[in-house]
């Protein structure tokens, strides 16, 4: 087959001594920004951009997605670690993942994690290799109507994360859509709820919000009662337990198939990818009640989740020459000042860059992989530093990494404010994950609803002619009533 | 606990009166369906009636199993929680008009001393560390933007 | 002792505000070079290109900062509020900058004059585009179509009252139609929009097109300029179509706020204007089909004026419904 043989050409550009190099420098640089938290892949690889100036394109462009997927590597650990989400596609990590570390397992954590990025990575990228046209022109057929409805799924996912009660759980949600509204709307323009401060006028800030209620609301938990023994962390306990290796392979699995298929969908984000790839295993669980306590299913299946789909939203990008995905836009500019033009022009024209590149994936994903596995007991040892130290430190990076964002002293602020609130929320035991996901989705809802009923002049039954559309809201419907049901039917039982 | 929740929900009805409130500033309808105000309404509402009903759960329903925690830390640590937030809320203060490594220099000074850390030296050199230091490697280095104060540092 | 450190200390500071007042020996410190829109975008890889060019000729580092949000309006905001003394400078497009600033329900809180165009680096022609298997062979066969279904054809536009919805209100008022608006919030939402069928045309720029084009994925039926551009030498204009009026661009271009020192601002005219001059520099937008456009100094800001009176038309044309 034709593309067999580009890839093993492929190979050869991408096992250049020089290419290796960058790569691996791009896997280094990109771990170090993923763990600054806030920082996130996005900026860390538009940061970087004029480093790769002088470097030839194939070079250049190996080294950014070095960077791209480091980077994501990197939020991982800043979740597992310090419950610092890097960006939105770490958020679910944390919940499982820092709990993990809490026990002192900090270690099979950063360690499983690995290998399913590791594994779903490479099984998208092949998948990448055998699909891409066809499955992208599928993909274009997700128009806003589609869209819309894949979110409203998205958001009935918030009933699995329900955890004490599932009022408070959706109060959360709405907390969440509530805050997404501040900001300019997506209909005309105008601000709204922006009492006239204008860092406002973008919305509140999602990463600030995040960084205060998981971060900087843990920090402020744990000086109730900071652990004054230190968790020693053995090497044997670097790897995880047989039976553990034994559910992720599961949780693996359908992580890696969740994560591609929701790749070629331009447009989605991460976030989505890693909350479903967590629901589902959830809900495939023999104990689904332990998820959040720290079982690494709940730590396998988002990281794979979020790499495979990170190497899925690779197909529009080298098919169709479009980025799905903010730091994938990065990287099409990237491409662009090399004078390279993605898009399926560039298979044809210079298919030494692109087989070189996906080529490059694959490498790269062995590279992080080989890179981070002895580094997980070095990141673990981390955790051993005395708290009067360990805290303020991660709370400098905290505080670098909000203002970093928008060079605003304003997101510091409301990183802050969100820690104190993220810190009552978990004194009363309300999760906090479904505020997060209504903040990232409501905006995007809105705006998906309105592009619908502007297609449609207005009309809004276009969300339930188009099949696809239909499809998904009537998954929704299930998925959000199914406890509703549930409940209703224990209290009948009980009467 | 459950005091806590009653007083959550409340906080929350509040909030939704306040959003319902002030959505009315902005167009409910608009030339082609939904306006700016239409979803802050919906979402005010139920809002409101979901906190309404979880305060009645809480008040009068199944007792939900509540976390053993309680809610008032001992005294140790709600010292060791202030101390954080005094910290934090005075390097936000001084960001701007002190810039990144006056700040941050006082931050790392002042909070390990506040958690109790006695090792003079170590604090110092931590201090410098993290604010000269991440500064310049930041700033120089990977040339991302930090705020310099009013003098210049 | 101690009184000699903390006297020390007090020159020290002196020096320094002192220092940073000398303008000749502009610039003594790094610049930075605010982008209003988010990192990877066109607007932000060409600030980033001529940053990279320029700091060489400046001889000092000049930072790029990303600070996006409402379609400018917070970078732009930010960009006023700032001393006017070299070191903050930021890129502007227009007619963006102008629509937000003229339209009431945005709620600018900085006023056009408050910000001064140095130099422009692209004209960005609006297009419109369709697909290769579009039933408009041509702009007439569009018009046609438009006038027996006014109000039902889906057209895509990027962004809310910005240069491509003003290159549709031009085109509706000269040809006489009506079409069905779908705004997106950025090229790449559109682009997607049209190729997924999910609308039938799409008002874009010369740059958003050009990697579709290229792959063969998209067609364009006219360009909004006076003359035909080098990109898409085959696409006729509006004006030979019989549209003459119907002219609408993107601008993209770096200014700082009101107030420079005009020693400092005849240096940035010049560096600014020699990096954008550079092989390297035209090679790397020539790319990404961006076409260059250098205006300097008072050419620009002259046209900065020319396109508030015609943003000023269409907002207040809008406003008024």
């Amino acid at each position: 087959m034709e593309a067999l043989q580009y890839w093993i050409q492929g190979f050869a550009v991408a096992t250049l001594p020089m290419n290796l190099l960058y790569a691996f420098i791009g896997c280094v640089l990109g771990t170090l920004i993923g763990v600054l938290p806030g920082l996130g892949p996005a900026a860390g690889t538009a940061i970087l951009i004029p480093v790769t100036f002088s470097l030839d394109p194939i070079g250049g462009i190996i080294m950014l997605a070095a960077i791209y997927y480091g980077a994501m590597y990197g939020g991982t650990i800043t979740s597992v670690l310090v419950n610092v989400p890097g960006e939105a596609a770490s958020v679910i990590t944390c919940l499982d993942g820092y709990q993990m570390a809490k026990q002192g397992r900090a270690g099979p954590a950063l360690g499983i994690a690995a290998i399913g990025s590791f594994i779903g990575g490479t099984f998208a990228t092949l998948a990448l290799m055998v699909v891409s046209l066809p499955l992208a022109n599928f993909a274009l057929r997700f128009g806003p109507p589609e869209v819309f409805s894949l979110l409203v799924v998205g958001l009935s996912l918030v009933t699995g994360l329900s955890g004490r009660s599932l009022l408070a759980a959706l109060i959360m949600t709405l907390f969440g859509l509530m805050l997404a509204m501040i900001g300019m709307d997506p209909v005309r323009g105008a601000p709204r709820f922006t009492f006239g401060i204008p860092p406002l006028y973008d919305g509140i800030g999602f990463i600030p919000v995040v960084m205060g209620l998981f971060g900087v609301g843990e920090i402020l938990l744990s000086m109730e009662a900071p652990v004054l023994e230190v968790i020693k962390t053995k090497l044997t306990d670097l790897l995880p337990k047989r039976e553990e290796w034994k559910v992720s392979t599961g949780a693996i699995g359908r992580g890696t198939i969740i994560g591609f298929f929701l790749g070629i969908i331009p447009g989605i984000g991460a976030i989505i990818p890693t909350f479903l790839a967590y629901a589902v295993e959830k809900k495939v669980s023999k104990h689904p009640e332990k998820f959040g306590t720290g079982v690494i299913e709940g730590v396998a299946s988002p990281e794979t989740a979020n790499n495979s789909y990170a190497n899925g939203a690779m197909v529009p990008l080298l098919t169709l020459g479009i980025p799905g995905y903010p730091t994938l836009a990065v990287l099409m500019g990237a491409f662009i000042i090399h004078g390279l033009t993605p898009g399926p022009f560039l298979f044809k024209e210079r298919p030494d860059v692109v087989w070189g590149l996906i080529a490059s994936l694959s490498l790269g994903n062995v590279m992080l992989l080989i890179l981070n596995l002895p580094l997980v007991g070095l990141w673990a040892k981390l955790l051993e530093i005395r708290y009067q130290y360990l805290y303020p430190g991660i709370l400098l990076f905290c505080i670098l990494g909000a203002y970093s964002l928008n060079q605003s002293v304003f997101d510091v602020g409301v990183m802050v404010a969100f820690g104190v609130l993220g810190y009552i929320f978990r004194k009363l035991d309300w999760p906090l994950a479904p505020t997060v996901l209504a903040l990232i989705l409501g905006p995007m809802m809105e705006r998906a609803l309105r592009t619908s009923l502007e297609m449609s002049g207005g009309d809004l039954s276009i969300l339930f002619t188009r099949p696809i559309s239909a499809v998904l809201l009537i998954a929704a419907a299930i998925v959000l009533l199914t406890p509703a049901v549930r409940l209703l039917g224990r209290r009948a039982g009980k009467d | 606990m459950k005091r806590a929740w009653q007083i959550m929900c409340m906080a929350f009805v509040a909030l939704s009166v306040f959003t319902l409130v002030l959505s009315f500033e902005y167009p409910y309808k608009d030339r082609l369906g939904p306006g700016p105000a239409f979803f802050p309404v919906w979402m005010s509402i139920i809002t409101g009636v979901l906190s309404l009903a979880l305060f009645f759960q809480t008040t009068w329903g199944k007792s939900v199993a509540y976390a053993a925690a309680t809610l008032i830390p001992e005294r140790q640590g709600v010292l060791r929680i202030l101390a954080v937030l005094v910290a934090l809320v005075g390097s936000l203060a001084l960001l701007d008009p002190l810039g990144f490594r006056i700040s941050l220099f006082l931050f790392l000074l002042f909070l390990p001393l506040g958690l109790g850390e006695r090792n003079w030296w170590v604090i110092l050199i931590f201090a410098i560390a993290g604010s000269f230091g991440i500064f310049h490697l930041f700033y120089y280095g990977l040339k991302v933007p930090l705020p310099m104060g009013v003098f210049g540092i | 002792m101690k009184g000699r450190f903390v006297i020390s200390l007090i020159f020290a500071f002196m020096t320094a505000i002192v220092g940073s007042a000398y303008t000749a020996d502009y610039p003594t410190k790094p610049i930075t070079l605010m982008v209003p829109y988010p990192a990877g975008g066109s607007s932000d890889v060409g600030a980033r290109i001529v940053a990279a060019i320029a700091e060489k000729q400046i001889g000092q580092p000049i930072v790029v900062v990303n600070k996006a949000g409402a379609g400018g309006q917070v970078g732009w905001t930010e960009l006023a509020r700032q001393k006017a003394d070299g070191y903050f400078l930021g890129g502007i497009n227009l007619p963006h900058l102008l629509t937000a600033v003229l339209d009431p329900e945005r709620k600018a809180v900085f006023k056009a004059e408050d910000i001064v165009p140095i130099i422009s680096q692209a004209l960005d022609p609006t297009t419109i585009s369709v697909r290769p298997d579009s039933p408009w062979k041509t702009l007439k066969d569009l018009i046609e179509d438009a006038k027996k279904r006014p109000g039902q054809i889906p057209a895509g536009i990027v962004g809310y009252l910005q240069d491509d919805e003003i290159g549709y209100f031009q085109f509706a008022e000269a040809a006489g139609v009506e079409l069905r608006r779908v705004y997106f919030d950025g090229a790449a939402p559109a682009i997607t929009a049209l190729l997924g069928k999910h609308v039938d045309l799409l008002f874009c720029t010369v740059a958003d097109n050009y990697t579709q084009w290229k792959a063969g994925r998209i067609r364009m039926l006219t360009i909004m300029d006076k003359e035909r551009t080098k990109f898409y030498p085959d696409l006729p204009t509006t004006a030979e179509l019989g549209y003459p009026t119907v002219i609408s661009a993107s601008t993209r271009g770096i200014a700082g706020p009101k107030g420079i020192p005009d020693p400092i601002l005849k240096k940035l005219y010049d560096v600014f204007k020699n990096a954008m001059m550079t092989k390297e520099h035209m090679d790397r937008l020539e790319n990404a089909g961006m076409p260059v456009k250098i205006m300097v100094g008072e050419e620009f800001v002259k046209y900065y004026w020319e396109s508030y009176k015609v943003a000023k038309k269409w907002v207040d044309h809008v406003r008024k419904k």
